[in-house]
């Protein structure tokens, strides 16, 4: 238990701040819960951290219990326009190691430009559900494969995990595919939520690249969104992709919103 | 609204997308709150859109302040 002496800002009422289990901290005054801190850790073994207050010194009270109680390096995610919680965390010793846009875009072909794209010659795209699973699984596995040995998964905001091999789980109606003969060479992966479909992966095996397949699997997943009624997805892309970036600016999508990833070393 | 030992919570509904990462949110007593999500829910990438229901907790220091700390499912 860590007692802490009078609060700026809450009537000078000491605030208690107790780690209540293993993952979560409580910021107690008055017998009222002023703040919280919780600790998760990502599949990827990086531990995540949050913590909510009402006050910015109770805030600094919590985040130092916590870090006195884990090890580093220590991660948390802030909106860049939120500057008070931004500056919570530099003052908790974190800084910027990434940063991801969160893009809105459009579906209607006259807006994205998208509809004389094809595919370039020999390739054909296959629709959502229509995948094989078997080719689609051995594209997931030279994807992860590719990812892993060059740029890693952890600057990605799709989160895909290594997995061993064979036991990947793909659902083919979520997945559109690039097909060039026999094979699949690139998948769009699109999470078909009500209320805002979520653009999920675009991937291209590395020996294909740069012929406009990804070009031609987004056309085909937004075409499809717009014929089905939807007015726009959501797409977040890493800043540091300048690829994913230019795709999706060039298809009109615009940018809604700015993750920052801040880590504590 | 119910009194939880966080403090007190209520339901509402996302009236406004702000900026600053901040939401109009509109109680079922008719109030309207400035809310801003829980460091939970930013953590899951959890996005919140206009017509969302959400779970509401309210600051015990300025009752027209709150943090969004659960969405419902639409």
């Amino acid at each position: 238990m860590n007692f802490v002496q009078p609060t700026p800002g809450t009537d000078n009422h000491p605030v208690v701040v107790t780690r209540v289990s293993p993952t979560q901290w409580h910021a107690v005054e008055d017998d009222l819960t002023v703040g919280r801190g919780v600790a998760s850790r990502r599949p990827d073994g990086r531990l995540f951290v949050s913590v909510d207050a009402w006050h910015g010194a109770v805030f600094d009270r919590v985040a130092d219990a916590m870090l006195t109680d884990l090890s580093t390096p220590l991660y948390t995610l802030v909106d860049e326009t939120d500057h008070d919680s931004r500056s919570a965390w530099e003052r908790a010793g974190f800084t910027t190691a990434r940063r991801e846009w969160g893009y809105l875009v459009p579906t209607d072909p006259r807006t994205t430009g998208l509809a004389s794209v094809r595919p370039p010659s020999g390739v054909t795209v296959v629709a959502a559900g229509e995948a094989e699973e078997e080719p689609l699984r051995a594209l997931d596995r030279v994807v992860r494969d590719e990812v892993e040995a060059t740029v890693g998964w952890r600057t990605m905001p799709a989160e895909v995990l290594p997995r061993p091999a064979g036991t990947t789980v793909l659902d083919p109606s979520k997945h559109a595919v690039a097909r060039h003969g026999h094979e699949y060479v690139g998948l769009v992966r699109v999470a078909p939520l009500t209320r805002q479909p979520r653009i999920g992966l675009i991937a291209v095996r590395a020996d294909r690249q740069r012929r406009g397949i990804a070009r031609a699997l987004l056309a085909h997943a937004l075409g499809s969104l717009h014929m089905s009624g939807t007015a726009s997805a959501w797409a977040e892309v890493d800043e540091s992709n300048a690829a994913a970036t230019a795709l999706f600016e060039s298809s009109g999508a615009r940018r809604a919103a700015c993750t920052l990833e801040l880590v504590r070393r | 609204m119910t009194k939880t030992a966080g403090g007190v919570e209520a339901e509402g509904t996302v009236t406004e997308c702000l900026r600053n990462a901040t939401f109009k949110v509109e109680l079922q007593n008719g109030h309207t709150v400035l809310a801003h999500i829980s460091g939970k829910i930013r953590k899951n990438r959890i996005k919140i859109l206009p017509y969302d229901r959400v779970l509401v907790e309210l600051s015990p220091y300025d009752l027209t302040r709150g943090r969004i700390r659960y969405r419902y499912r639409a």
